[in-house]
Order: C-alpha cells, then structure tokens, then sequence
C-alpha cells in the first residue's frame, strides 16, 4: 500500500494517458469489434512507455531537466517549435475533451445535461491547478482513478470464459472487419498508450517534486507501478466490452454504454462506482493535459513554470494555463462530439511522436546531464526498438485513417 | 575555458544563483577585441531574441506576440554577460539571483494585467 502511494505520480499520468476520455470509448469499441485481439498493443505500449519514462524521470531526477527541455535543447528552435504547436495542440484539445468527459460523468450522475457541467468542470479544473499542492492533487486524483477496478469486479460478475478471453488474447485476429481498420485501430491504441503529454507531465512531475539523484529509486517504482496498472486498467475496459460486446457486435459508441456491462452485472451500486471512475480519471486527465501544455510551452521558451512558485512569479506559464484551459471550454461549446474528436487527435498526435521520444533518447545518454548513469546496452537496445515503433506507427497514421475513414 | 558554443550553450535553460528560471540561451553576441580577435560578449534570451534567430514569418509572429504583451514595444533581449555567468553544465548557471537583471517585459506586463487581479497569486500552492 505504502509502494502504491509512493507511485501515484506514475499512476496518475499513466490513467490521464491510458483510460482518459477517449480511451473509455476506443478501447471498449476495439473489445466490442475485435476481442482481446489489441491486448497485445497494449502490452507493448506499456513496456515502450516504460522504458522511456525511466530515461525521463531519471534525467529529471540527475540534472533536474524536464523533457520538453530535452527537446528544445536537441531539436534546436525550428523543429522545436513545430514540436510545441503540434503538441500543445493536441495537448489542449484533449483538454477539451477530457473536461467533456467531466461533464459527460456529471450528467450520468445528475441527468443535467453535460453543457451546463463544462464551465463548472472547467473552474474546478483551474481552482485545483491554481491552488492545490502537486503531491496532493498525484494523489487524489491518482488514487480516485482506481475506482475503474470496478471493471475487473464486473469481470468476475460477468459470465466470463477465462479460457476464451485468454487465448484472443494470444490470437491478432481482424474479426472479419478487414485488417485495414484492425491496423488503424492498433495504431490509435497505440498512440494512446504513449502520447507525449505522459512524458511531459511525469518528468515535469518529478522537478515539481524536487527529485533528486537520491530518488531515482523512487522515479523507477512510480514507472514500474503507475504505467503497468494503468495498462491493467485500459486491459480491463476491453476485457469487458469483450465478454459484453463482442459476440453481438453492437459498438459502444457513448459513456453509458461502456459502463452498461458493469450495471448489468453489479446493479446501481456498480454503476454508481463506474459513474464515480469516470469521473476521476477523466478529471485526473484534465488536470495532466492542462498542466502538460503549460509545461512544454514554458519549457520550450524557458520561463518559470511549476506549482513550487507563487503564480505571480510564474505568470507566462499561469496565462498559458489558462488560455489553453479557456480555448477548451469555447471548442466544447461549439457542441462537437469530444469522443470523436480525441480520436482525430489521435492520429496527429501519432505523427509528432518520434520528435518527443527521440530527445529523450539521446540525452539519456548523454553524460554531461547524466554522469555515469546514462543508459545502459539494454536499454537503449529497448528505447532504439521501441522508436522504430513509433516511426512505423507515425508513418502509418495518416495513411491508415484516410483508407479506413477513421476506421469505420 | 574551452566549449562549443553551438552545442553547449545555445538553447540552454539559463538558471540564478537560487535555481529561478531566468530563461533560455536565444542566441549569443560576440564583439571583437583590439587586435581583431572575436570574443562572446554576452547571451541573449527573450523571445526578440529567439524571433530573430529563427526568422521568417515564424519568427516575426513570435516577435509581434511579444510585442502585444509590452508596454513600451519593441522588447529588446535581455542581455547575460559572460561576467554573470558562473559555468555552464546541463544549464547554464548565473553567480547572481534573477531580482539583479532586469525583469521580462512580458512577464511583468502578464503579472500586471492578469495573474495579480486573481485571488491567491501570491501564494505558492506548492
């Protein structure tokens, strides 16, 4: 329990990247469509992701740098700045979605329609950002994002054949909809699993929590708890949506029907318990995103950022939070579905992908930020496989989602 | 003292004595000495610096944003000499606190007109 909450910067940024918003949906459709034929996806994302957040959180923990700091320093101004405004971008209208997934959980819980929920949310979101401490909002926000184990509960309710979900597991099957679309759903989940404001926000995390060549030990456990359970946690929604979907072929295409499994097999009090998940993660998520475009663009121009200093000392970064928190609540009022347009985020977010990762790479083997703690053979092997992934992934998106029609 | 300048220092964060972010390494100023030798004479930061060092139609939007958020446009960079300066490693760190260079315009201007109106801005969350 005590390891738990020493990991809650590790969980909450692996639950704002794994099972925010747009997850809930895409990862209860891949279920419904295809089985457990993408839990394969999720594994190797969990372990790419893995690999990369130690070299951050450890170049954070050394030499005190951040990553988008990384990627300024080595992609020089140009491509930096395409960097930024692409990732801000996708960054803040993730944001968007996630504070429409605030209010989507608002109005299952209360009826009210979700329109009226987007301010409150929004204000909410900005009150904890200008006000809470940064330990105490990791875990909060961390912690309340395991209420989603209610989905491993309904698991056990459900009539579940452990042998069948076991081997679709084992099985990449396009379940008769055609490899195009099973490709460019792997890739979406894929870019789900590792979008760059994870990285952003757990190394920026890391400086705000003043770690220090002492707590590496501490920066390894949040890596090696938080990422793994929020994959755990992505596992179980398709698990779900499997055993619930995936026979009939009907798509959950909205929040209440991805949680409709979970009432069928637990009643009100599970319902109740998903509706609060929701609610968590999805706030949780807010708070990452908003957070993670006002650290990168700091960064990059190098102004003081963080929760450490009053917002007076830090006011580009606190005009850069709010702009990107205000630019959301106008993009939701323009009534657009959030769910789909996380999914188109997606895919952009897949091309910008090499230009987080590779900074990361090969500062963490650069000695005069790391000393003798650059990375060893292994896990450079692992880091220089894993890019290639994401180059594969990136050079696929666009393509993948013009043939598919964003995978219809 | 022996560095590359383009490697080591340009687009390095730039950190005080008390490790306050004063801002990144936009671009360097040399000068040339008597017998016509050339020697950095100081770093420049701020995003006028940056604008210019990028250029195009890039970089004078970075320059006009700037200048939007200033009283008194154009905001020229402020300049670290080489004398402020204590070594350079993954950052650059200055041997005086941020409060003895002169303060970012935009900064300052964004303090005035925005972030002091709201309640709490005076207090670190922490």
């Amino acid at each position: 329990m005590r390891k738990l909450f020493a990991a809650t910067l590790g969980v909450l940024s692996a639950v704002g990247g794994f099972v925010d918003i747009g997850d809930l949906v895409a990862a209860s459709q891949a279920g419904a469509r295809f089985g457990m034929a993408h839990a394969w996806v999720l594994v190797v994302g969990v372990v790419g992701i893995c690999a990369y957040a130690e070299m951050a959180g450890r170049i954070a923990a050394v030499s005190g740098r951040a990553v988008f700091d990384l990627v300024r320093e080595r992609l020089g101004p140009r491509v930096a700045l395409l960097n930024l405004v692409a990732s801000w971008l996708v960054t803040v209208i993730t944001l968007a979605a996630e504070l429409g997934g605030v209010a989507l959980a608002l109005q299952l819980a209360t009826g009210l329609s979700h329109l009226l929920w987007v301010p409150v949310a929004a204000v909410a979101v900005w009150l904890v950002l200008w006000r809470m401490r940064f330990e105490l909002m990791e875990r909060v926000f961390g912690l309340a994002g395991l209420a989603l184990l209610i989905f491993v509960v309904a698991l056990f309710a459900l009539p579940t054949d452990w042998a069948e979900l076991g081997r679709g597991a084992l099985r990449v099957d396009s379940a008769g909809a055609g490899w195009s679309v099973y490709w460019f759903v792997a890739v979406a989940l894929f870019a789900s699993t590792v979008s760059p404001y994870e990285v952003f926000f757990f190394s920026s995390g890391g400086v705000e929590e003043r770690w220090s060549a002492a707590d590496l030990a501490h920066a390894r456990s949040n890596v090696l708890i938080g990422f793994p359970v929020g994959g755990f946690l992505a596992l179980s929604l398709i698990a779900v949506a499997t055993v619930a979907y995936h026979p009939s072929g009907a798509s959950p295409d909205t929040l209440d029907a991805v949680a409709r499994p979970v009432l069928t097999a637990l009643g009100g009090a599970g319902l109740a318990a998903a509706v609060l998940a929701f609610f968590a993660v999805t706030f949780g998520a807010a708070l990452e995103t908003g957070l993670s475009a006002a650290y990168a663009a700091s960064q990059y121009f190098g102004w003081q950022w963080g929760k450490r200093v009053s917002p007076r000392e830090a006011a580009r970064f606190h005009s850069v939070l709010l702009v990107g928190l205000l630019l959301g609540v106008l993009l939701l009022m323009t009534a657009v579905d959030p769910i789909r347009l996380t999914e188109y985020m997606l895919v952009l977010s897949a091309v910008v992908l090499p230009l987080t990762y590779l900074p990361i790479l090969v500062v963490a083997n650069d000695r005069t930020y790391l000393g003798d703690r650059v990375n060893g053979w292994w896990t450079n092997l692992l880091g220089a496989l894993f890019l290639l992934l994401i180059v594969a992934a990136s050079v696929a998106a666009i393509p993948l989602a013009i043939i598919t029609r964003m995978g219809r | 003292m022996r560095i590359q300048l383009a490697k080591q220092v340009l687009d390095r964060q730039i950190v005080d004595v008390d490790g306050r972010l004063v801002g990144r390494v936009d671009d360097i100023e040399f000068a040339v000495d008597e017998e016509g030798y050339p020697y950095v004479e100081c770093l420049l930061t701020g995003q006028a610096a940056l604008g210019e060092r990028i250029g195009g139609r890039v970089g004078r939007l970075l320059v006009a944003v700037a200048d939007r958020f200033t009283d008194e446009p154009p905001v020229p960079p402020l300049r670290v000499l080489l004398t402020q300066v204590d070594r350079v490693d993954s950052v650059v760190r200055l041997r005086c606190p941020v409060s003895d260079l002169p303060p970012s315009p935009v900064e300052s201007w964004l303090r005035r007109h925005l972030i002091d109106r709201i309640p709490g801005a005076h207090r670190a969350s922490g």
